[in-house]
């Protein structure tokens, strides 16, 4: 589930884009749509660093809700939600494999 | 159909107008988030969990073609080609981007919508019974007092920023097909000779949610003059006196219930007798502008019953279904209301394609004068058809995927978006819709069941109804596990009832069953000619307890 505050490590940095809407994570390159590309706060400086970016007024010129989100690196190093709200949010609806970033194949690592 | 005046549209167009420039505020940053929720809430878009929502406003469910062409229009052009019917009777895409939805309230606005007042703590989009104008039962058509109240409380200054929305259905019949007694305020057309005919009967602090309450008559008959004054003083004491300090306690059946009915009433009747009512109701002449928008459409003089549907049923089993199971009979001899299902088998309730869009505007075109409905079980109807033109109509709905002959049925099922889109969800809802109408579908068996509500909610706001659903299923969250309580008992209809827990929450995949095993024990105690509603109501909930003895591992505590 997604918080305000950081949960136990390791997490990411989730929010939606302010103007199109899509589920967006704070990537080294700034706010990207692919998890995958997702900074995981897995040490102090990460997480300092994600705290930085949670705690700027400006993040919400780009982004709307920011929160934290509590992942698990699987086996493969591969990002996986915790809560399966957000591997729902991940991959869209589980009703429509059509919409979402499941259908562009981008998240199809995560399972419920 | 009520048509826009000229203040009507220049309402319209100033907030759009308005709110293009708040977008673009909040786009440069001048706007904050803080400030620009409100905002955007008021003009009916939300952020839900993967993206914006937009909630368009159907005035008590009327449609015509025009306007459901141009929710297709809009679905293939700003969303993804489809939108999804609402237990309020309301439409909404699930895909638009902030920076279209300008755009898209331009569309609306051409075809006389808007999403106004379709979120927000405000007075949202009146509710009305779908067979208005239609059925046997109606003591008087309610779009009229509908459209007063719709009226009345668009912009309405006083109380665009209540403690919580609030929510008003209008039911002009006898039977009710409104669910008027889980509404903020509930308003029954009845007929009283010794007093002066026609009025309402007001029922107040009717709601849903965690803390579920049926609303209690605070007016057993109001002059129909006195409509809006009286509405006005409900809604002022409860403006005055509705908590703002906890969201959850801040819907008017809190105060009604805290303070007592009885209390309330004298709050009301006070501001009410001090209200200076002639700035406020309307008089007769424009209550007969508005009602001539609704008058009946000129129906032509036919015979009861149509030899060509007969000949067609014989022909045709699955015409013959369709029409025992979603062909409701008018009031007006030789024609029909069809209910349209948008539940077909192991389907996503309430969701329909810009192209079934398209094809109920035509078939609204061809064959019910332009006039599609919304119901609240996320349905539509065709108000007004030909007997004779039943066989048409339903070759070209079966060709759109649109002719599952199962209103009211145990596949019909109510369901809210749950968690595969909605941001408060707790746990998903229309999975498990599919898994049951996958189960049921058999139309055979179906029907040996009969008439029943299942009703779906993914968290305690109870979108779904799951509360007056004759089962319903409420969808939570158990460490970390969807897990669903399922209550049995509730009902949706004038004998409203709110259903009991059967006991310890489910997990998914056992959902299916418990649901098989009610409707067994359903089967094995009816009476002849009982629903499932009236057993229940007969036997009790007691019987129905061992449907939920499932293997243990399925079992989990109740949250």
């Amino acid at each position: 589930m997604a918080t305000a505050k950081p949960p136990a490590r390791p997490a990411i940095l989730s929010a939606n884009a302010l103007l199109g809407g899509e589920v967006v994570y704070f990537g080294a390159a700034g706010w990207t749509v692919r998890l995958d590309e997702a900074l995981v706060a897995a040490d102090a400086d990460v997480l300092a660093r994600l705290e930085a970016v949670l705690a700027d007024p400006g993040t919400e010129r780009d982004v709307v809700d920011p929160a934290f989100v509590a992942v698990t690196l699987d086996d493969a190093g591969r990002i996986v939600p915790d809560h399966y709200r957000e591997r729902i949010r991940a991959l869209g609806p589980t009703v429509r494999a059509d919409l979402g970033p499941q259908a562009e194949g981008k998240h199809r690592h995560v399972s419920l | 159909m009520y048509r826009y005046d000229e203040f009507d549209e220049a309402i319209v167009r100033d907030r759009i107008a308005q709110f293009r420039a708040q977008v673009a505020r909040r786009l440069d940053g001048s706007l904050s988030e803080e400030e620009f929720v409100l905002i955007r809430q008021m003009n009916g878009l939300y952020l839900q969990l993967h993206t914006y929502m937009l909630r368009v406003a159907i005035p008590y469910g009327t449609l015509n073609s025009r306007q459901a062409r141009q929710l297709a229009l809009i679905a293939e052009r700003y969303d993804r080609g489809y939108g999804h019917l609402t237990t309020r009777q309301n439409i909404q895409f699930n895909w638009p981007r902030l920076a279209d939805v300008p755009d898209i309230l331009e569309l609306l606005a051409d075809v006389e919508m808007h999403c106004i007042q379709t979120s927000g703590n405000c007075i949202r989009n009146v509710t009305a019974d779908h067979l208005a104008g239609v059925a046997a039962d109606e003591i008087e058509d309610p779009r009229p007092t509908a459209e007063l109240i719709r009226q009345w409380s668009t912009l309405h200054p006083e109380f665009s920023f209540l403690p919580r929305k609030f929510k008003i259905a209008v039911s002009g019949a006898v039977h009710d097909r409104t669910v008027l007694a889980i509404h903020d305020v509930g308003v029954q057309i009845v007929f009283d000779e010794e007093r002066g005919g026609i009025g309402y009967r007001i029922s107040v602090g009717g709601g849903m949610g965690r803390t579920p309450m049926l609303g209690k008559v605070i007016r057993d008959f109001l002059p129909k003059e006195e409509l809006l004054s009286y509405l006005e003083a409900i809604l002022r004491a409860y403006n005055l006196a509705g908590r703002r300090d906890n969201k959850h306690k801040a819907r008017i059946k809190i105060l009604v219930h805290e303070i007592g009915l009885e209390a309330f009433r004298e709050r009301v009747e006070r501001i009410f007798a001090r209200l200076d009512r002639t700035s406020i109701d309307v008089d007769a002449a424009e209550r007969a502008r508005i009602a001539a928008y609704f008058a009946p459409p000129p129906f032509a003089d036919l015979p009861a019953e149509s030899a060509a549907l007969e000949e067609a049923r014989r022909r045709d089993p699955a015409l013959d279904a369709f029409v025992r199971t979603n062909l409701i009979r008018h009031r007006q001899p030789g024609y029909a209301a069809l209910t349209v299902s948008t539940k077909p088998i192991g389907g996503v309730p309430g969701d329909v394609t810009a192209e079934q869009l398209r094809v109920l505007a035509d078939l609204a075109e061809a064959y019910s004068f332009d006039e599609l409905r919304i119901a609240h079980s996320q349905n539509v109807v065709l108000p007004h058809v030909r007997l004779d033109d039943v066989p048409a109509v339903w070759a070209r709905l079966v060709e759109a995927g649109l002719a599952t002959a199962n209103a009211g049925l145990v596949t019909d099922i109510i369901a809210c978006p749950g968690m595969d889109y909605c941001k408060l969800a707790t746990a998903r809802s229309i999975p498990i819709a599919q898994a049951i109408s996958e189960r049921f579908a058999d139309p055979a068996r179906a029907a040996e069941i009969g008439p029943i509500g299942i009703k779906i909610s993914g968290c305690i706001n109870a979108c779904g109804h799951h509360h007056v659903g004759n089962i319903g299923i409420l969808g939570l969250e158990r460490q970390g596990i969807e897990n669903y309580q399922i209550t049995i008992g509730g009902d949706a209809t004038e004998l409203a009832a709110l259903g009991e827990r059967l006991g310890p929450g489910v997990d998914a995949e056992a959902v299916p069953d418990v649901i098989e095993r009610i409707v067994a024990i359903y089967l094995a105690e009816r009476a002849p000619g009982e629903t499932f509603a009236d057993t229940v109501r007969r036997i009790g909930i007691e019987p129905f307890r061992p449907a939920l003895a499932a293997p243990k591992e399925a079992v989990r505590e109740a949250a």
